[in-house]
């Protein structure tokens, strides 16, 4: 791996730009901005920024429900995202799906989704997808410890081994299902764990350092790549909002998020970047500075975009891919 | 007298398992070993046993699997400590107990942890359990053999001839001593700790070791390849990775050898040192993980020195607990 200045400013600025459209977002929602359902990435941004870092373009990612920050990781449009937060026609979904339902596919996006454990089930038919065809492309699956007690995810890990499928399934441990803490849900604390029940390596990392998850990560997207079969790894982390905005996460202990917030993964790169990295405050502050005018502009840009029509309403509702299949 | 049980939560579930064929050991049989322990050394009369606690609750799982058994728990107990699921936990815990007197320490892990549990204790004996990646210093022993040997320390009058004092590398940044290592000490080109192991054989600099064999798995195995040193004999041994050196090859992880050009090895008595400054940034594996971070032109300094922990001779221990009868019954 290259420890270089770019590869560094790259993930911070990954790892900003995600904070800062959550911050953005929390705020708005709790001006009555952005209507429907928020899960914020606050606090985990460290895992999609480290994970995707490895990714090529033509890679795939499926998401979740708190999916703002993989998209942002894997290239999404702020602009477009927040016009889709809001509503909007701009939106990526023309405003129809807001915050849970983001896709972009010229960008490997399959989409974040709102159903707990489906993106397993879909990352296993990209995977299915990319052998078919025969190309070195990836799927990396993000999804939470909750979804990890879903059949979607035995039954998926148990199909991507058989098949040899060049999938990671990225689980981000945040601790909590909804309300409850893994202890409640899980007689494990690694779900690394499972993994070995269905025959491929399950790895731990810190999934608030990303530099531990980039490196992790790395190595399994290579061995997916090269044709050696899924891997699971299982980033530690920690869900610094509640499950939703407007969730007050009383059932969270006060110690607990107050020692989780100490290990906050922004404050520790900027930290080691101008202590140990060879950056100065002056730069850092540019790269934030950059960022807080990209999501501005996103937030303008989603102010100002008109909703959808009523009559948009019956628009895409079906696809021509049937028609397109029928005629092959 | 107590015995001291720390058995790391986090041990076996690395980067390792990608980068080589590195065991993979879940915690619920880390859990069933510590019960193993347990009911050995509760077998044999022992009638306090403290346990580290940690974030997979092993201590309080394996009460909790005894009290189901009908078992009498009333000597066990998760000794009162902040977790904070690093490897302090283990340090700390080794302090406590040290401190509550217990005459010996059990500790599940690998390296690192043993590592960890060295630098918070003095003169409590430490037997280690290999439950970690590429361990020299802790051993694959069965929990019930650890279990006797333990129980049978705490009876004897004398324990030295059951135990070695082991050695240790110190490791010096700019005159300052930063951290140790039990039995290996890398530098490597790297300039952040990541995911923490090392396996990149391209990128390692230099090799202290306190021992190294070329049966081991982990750098030490790397000098290991041009000269053996034990762990009684009264010196470590330095090489440096160079061009023009003798070519090797060494278990530098599970399943992985690899081809390294190395300098003649240097022998450092106990009590000598090493200088070394480096031109690149640079971070000092101990024990196979990135520690210690050193900036060009930082003077670096491993000293090798017989201070490190009395390390259980497992096997001597339970012969000499025959020899005194400790298994005859009535």
């Amino acid at each position: 791996m290259a420890d270089n200045k770019d590869m560094v400013k790259d993930l911070y600025l990954t790892m900003r730009r995600i904070r800062e459209f959550e911050t953005n977002a929390m705020n708005l929602f709790a001006e009555g901005k952005i209507p429907g359902f928020v899960h914020l990435y606050l606090g985990e941004e460290a895992v999609a920024s480290g994970v995707c870092s490895n990714l090529r373009e033509d890679d795939y990612i499926t998401s979740t429900h708190r999916g703002h920050g993989h998209i942002i990781a894997k290239g999404g449009d702020l602009k477009f995202m927040m016009a889709e937060l809001f509503g909007k026609a701009t939106g990526y979904c023309k405003g129809k799906g807001g915050s849970m339902h983001i896709a972009d596919g010229t960008r490997g996006i399959i989409g974040a989704n709102g159903i707990v454990g489906a993106g397993q089930s879909i990352s296993t038919g990209v995977g299915l997808q990319i052998l078919l065809h025969k190309t070195d492309q990836v799927c990396v699956c993000f999804f939470g410890d909750g979804s990890t007690n879903q059949a979607t995810f035995h039954e998926s890990l148990n199909l991507a081994a058989v098949w040899n499928l060049p999938i990671v399934f990225v689980c981000e441990n945040n601790g909590y299902g909804i309300s409850n803490p893994q202890s409640r849900h899980q007689k494990i604390k690694d779900v690394a764990d499972r993994a070995v029940a269905y025959g491929i390596p399950g790895v731990v990392c810190d999934g608030n350092d990303v530099f531990a998850v980039r490196e992790t990560s790395a190595e399994a997207i290579k061995r997916a790549r090269e044709g050696k079969g899924p891997t699971l790894v299982e980033c530690k982390t920690y869900r610094q909002r509640g499950h939703f905005e407007g969730d007050p996460a009383i059932y969270k202990p006060k110690e607990e998020q107050e020692a989780w917030l100490k290990k906050d993964p922004l404050d520790k790169m900027s930290k080691w970047m101008t202590d140990e990295g060879g950056f100065s405050a002056a730069e850092v502050k540019a790269i934030d500075d950059q960022v807080k005018a990209e999501v501005a502009e996103a937030v303008k840009f989603a102010e100002d975009s008109p909703y959808p029509t009523p009559e948009s309403g019956v628009e895409d509702v079906y696809s021509d891919i049937v028609e397109e299949v029928r005629d092959r | 007298m107590s015995i001291g049980i720390i058995a790391n939560p986090a041990s076996g579930k690395d980067i390792r398992r990608l980068v080589s064929c590195a065991t993979t050991i879940d915690n619920n049989e880390k859990v069933n070993i510590v019960k193993r322990i347990t009911k050995t050394v509760m077998s044999l009369g022992q009638d306090k046993i403290y346990f580290m606690p940690d974030t997979f609750d092993i201590g309080f799982m394996v009460i909790d699997a005894l009290k189901a058994d009908r078992e009498d728990v009333s000597g066990l107990e998760v000794i009162s400590m902040p977790v904070s699921g690093s490897l302090h936990d283990s340090v700390y815990a080794g302090e406590i107990m040290e401190q509550l007197g217990t005459g010996c320490i059990i500790v599940l892990g690998g390296d690192g942890t043993s590592r960890a549990v060295a630098k918070g204790i003095r003169k409590t004996p430490m037997l280690p359990i290999s439950t970690g990646t590429n361990n020299v210093y802790p051993t694959l022993i069965e929990g019930t053999v650890a279990g006797m040997a333990a129980s049978a320390l705490t009876k004897m009058d004398n324990i030295e001839d059951c135990c070695i004092r082991d050695k240790r590398i110190e490791v010096y940044v700019n005159g300052a001593l930063r951290d140790i290592a039990l039995v290996d000490a890398t530098v490597s080109l790297d300039s952040y700790i990541g995911a923490k192991a090392i396996w990149q054989a391209e990128k390692i600099k230099a090799i202290i070791a306190t021992r190294c064999h070329p049966a081991t798995i982990g750098f030490s195995a790397v000098p290991g390849a041009l000269t053996i040193v034990k762990d009684t004999d009264d010196c470590g041994v330095m090489v440096e990775q160079s061009a023009d050196g003798t070519g090797v090859m060494a278990a530098i992880a599970a399943g992985t050898l690899e081809r390294m050009k190395l300098t003649e090895p240097e022998i450092i008595p106990v009590g000598g040192e090493k200088e070394m400054t480096f031109e690149e940034t640079c971070m000092i594996a101990l024990d196979g993980e990135r520690e210690v971070k050193v900036k060009p032109g930082e003077k670096i300094t491993f000293k090798i020195m017989r201070n490190g922990p009395y390390r259980v001779l497992t096997r001597k221990t339970i012969e000499k607990a025959q020899s005194m009868g400790l298994y005859l019954t009535d």
